[in-house]
């Protein structure tokens, strides 16, 4: 199979792919509908290239066809894919033997694996890490927490983006192979343990489900005290066997996030009116 | 604390910058300008009670901490967590004379956020299909060849959706529910059963965010183990985030350099034992009947 690389007279320079994926890092999600999710932004974000390689505009007219085709993805590593079509679309406009199709082949079967890798990446792994630091310099009420979260998140969110759109433009087609092949796998899984471990230490760093469980003998002494008992089996236990138990509802059971919300209320309910729970409150 | 109408109004703007199908971009206005975190420091701002804005961003974002929306599918709306659900948390926390960084002020905010921002899915979906009729408009411009027009219809006419479905629900709800929280005061006492299970709900609520997370990475129960790694370093060890991640990071070279040397001269295609596999999935079955 033919690479995308070019040798024709045609040649994408820097300012006009910056365009295109400006008009992606800003526009990938602003016209977003179930229907067609990300087809507008990215449409858009081929404009500046069509209009640069096709002169003549009944052909960046017939270009654009292959772009109305259903897209979506995550959209921060999707960048990667919009700079593989520009490049694709460079050969094309050469004439190498590049169709609509191919062009939407790529596109399409990339759009799964992407939006998979970039949601346990991105929104899984790095900002649960970020937000946990950023969580942990703010509990005091400070704003530290949240102007580092915004610094470092959208500097690293916009040059990172950046870097994929660009990396997808100088490898073309060749990208495909890296990104759904046997390394892509193992840095996936590497990443997914990182994940895991930083989700559990998120939970217990964050959240802490108690019992107020005390049982008093005739003297009015406690004699026990069933969050001690809790803690000396497995600190914060009742609140992995709570996490446990929604995630056991939603991917097991198939129960939407709200109902499982709501079987909470239940169980809150019912500890609190036999006293289990109580979060010690007055006026 | 009130909210007055400018408030409500810069309220409004944001959420139109930050929910989904945001104006401000992805990256910086859904997960930025979106973050509970962020929309505290915000809400702090604008309504003028900055350790308050962050204490109940800071109890929100433990919620949301893992917000992901596969397939574009969302079970609670930014825009409502953010920009209704935080500065009606704060007049509910300031009214009922909490104090801001402490643990039932943070349930507090949990729970009306939470209830806010779930509620506030029907906006997400009802901006979504406004945008149906923009994209409409789109599509003719690409028959007749004006395909200069998408960047109208891409960057301009969504900015109507958010007007509608954004900007005056965030105003009119900031405005008029200030009121009614403060209202909630005399109706349900702090220590009624009513407001005893809406904490209790508020401190499990993350349980429900980090679940939705671990639907996303765990596939087999023997995925739980990293998890679990994780939570004892924590809550055994004391251990905080960073330490946290620098451990795993060797983990995950170990677990690189198996996948990339070990995976390819193994290949599991042939199953170990004589038997049929039809035999072992009988057996599986008959086990899980029992």
């Amino acid at each position: 199979m033919e690479t995308t690389q070019n040798t024709g007279s045609k040649k994408l320079d820097k300012k006009t792919l910056s365009h295109s994926f400006n008009l992606w890092f800003w526009g990938a999600l602003t016209c977003f509908s179930q229907e067609h999710m990300q087809t507008f932004g990215y449409m858009s974000s081929m404009l500046p290239i069509l209009r640069k390689l096709y002169p003549k505009h009944d052909d960046q007219v017939e270009a654009i066809q292959a772009y109305t085709a259903f897209f979506n993805t995550n959209p921060m590593l999707g960048s990667v894919i919009v700079g593989i079509t520009a490049s694709m679309e460079e050969a094309r406009s050469n004439g190498k033997e590049i169709q609509g199709d191919t062009i939407n082949d790529m596109r399409a079967g990339l759009m799964g694996p992407i939006a998979g890798i970039g949601d346990s990446l991105i929104d899984g792994t790095l900002i649960p890490i970020l937000l946990g630091i950023a969580l942990g310099m703010s509990t005091d009420g400070s704003p530290i927490g949240a102007i580092f979260y915004i610094i470092v998140w959208v500097l690293l969110a916009y040059f990172g983006q950046r870097f994929l759109y660009f990396r997808g433009y100088s490898l073309g087609d060749k990208a495909v192979g890296f990104l759904v092949g046997k390394q892509g796998a193992a840095v996936r899984y590497a990443i997914s343990i990182v994940g895991s471990m930083v989700v559990g230490g998120v939970l217990a760093s964050w959240v802490n489900v108690t019992t107020s469980l005390k049982l008093h003998g005739a003297n009015g002494k406690v004699f026990l005290d069933l969050q001690d008992k809790i803690d000396s089996i497995f600190p914060g236990l009742l609140t992995v066997i709570i996490t446990l138990f929604c995630w056991w509802l939603m991917s097991r059971k198939h129960v939407s996030a709200i109902w499982t919300m709501l079987i909470l209320v239940v169980i809150s309910f019912v500890g609190v009116l036999c006293g289990f729970f109580d979060p010690g409150l007055s006026y | 604390m009130t909210i007055n109408w400018f408030q409500a109004a810069i309220l409004g703007l944001f959420a139109c910058l930050c929910s989904n199908s945001c104006m401000a971009g992805q990256a910086v206005g859904n997960y930025t300008i979106g973050r509970p975190l962020v929309g505290g420091l915000v809400c702090g701002i604008v309504l003028g009670d900055m350790k308050l804005g962050i204490a109940c961003g800071v109890a929100m974002q433990l919620v949301y901490i893992a917000l992901v929306t596969p397939g574009g599918t969302v079970s609670a709306d930014v825009r409502a967590i953010s920009y209704i659900g935080i500065p009606l948390a704060m007049v509910a926390i300031s009214s009922q004379g909490l104090n801001p960084v402490g643990g039932s002020a943070a349930n507090l905010a949990k729970s009306v956020g939470t209830l806010v921002g779930t509620v506030g899915t029907v906006l997400y979906y009802s901006v979504a299909t406004l945008n149906l009729v923009w994209q409409s408009f789109g599509w003719k411009d690409v028959k007749s060849g004006k395909i200069d027009k998408l960047y109208s219809v891409n960057f301009g006419w969504p900015w109507v959706s958010h007007a509608i479905f954004s900007f005056l629900p965030t105003m009119l709800m900031t405005y008029y529910g200030a009121s009614a929280v403060t209202a909630l005061r005399s109706t349900l006492p702090m220590d009624g059963i009513a407001m005893k299970t809406l904490f209790t709900v508020g401190g499990m609520l993350p349980c429900v965010g980090i679940a939705i997370l671990l639907r996303q990475i765990i596939d087999k129960l023997i995925d739980f183990v990293p998890f679990f790694v994780g939570f004892t370093l924590a809550a055994s060890l004391h251990l905080n985030l960073v330490s946290i991640t620098v451990i795993s990071l060797m983990f995950a070279i170990i677990m690189y350099e198996i996948k990339m040397n070990g995976g390819s001269n193994t290949p599991r295609t042939s199953s170990a034992g004589g038997g049929s596999p039809d035999d072992y999935e009988d057996d599986d079955e008959e086990e899980e009947d029992i």
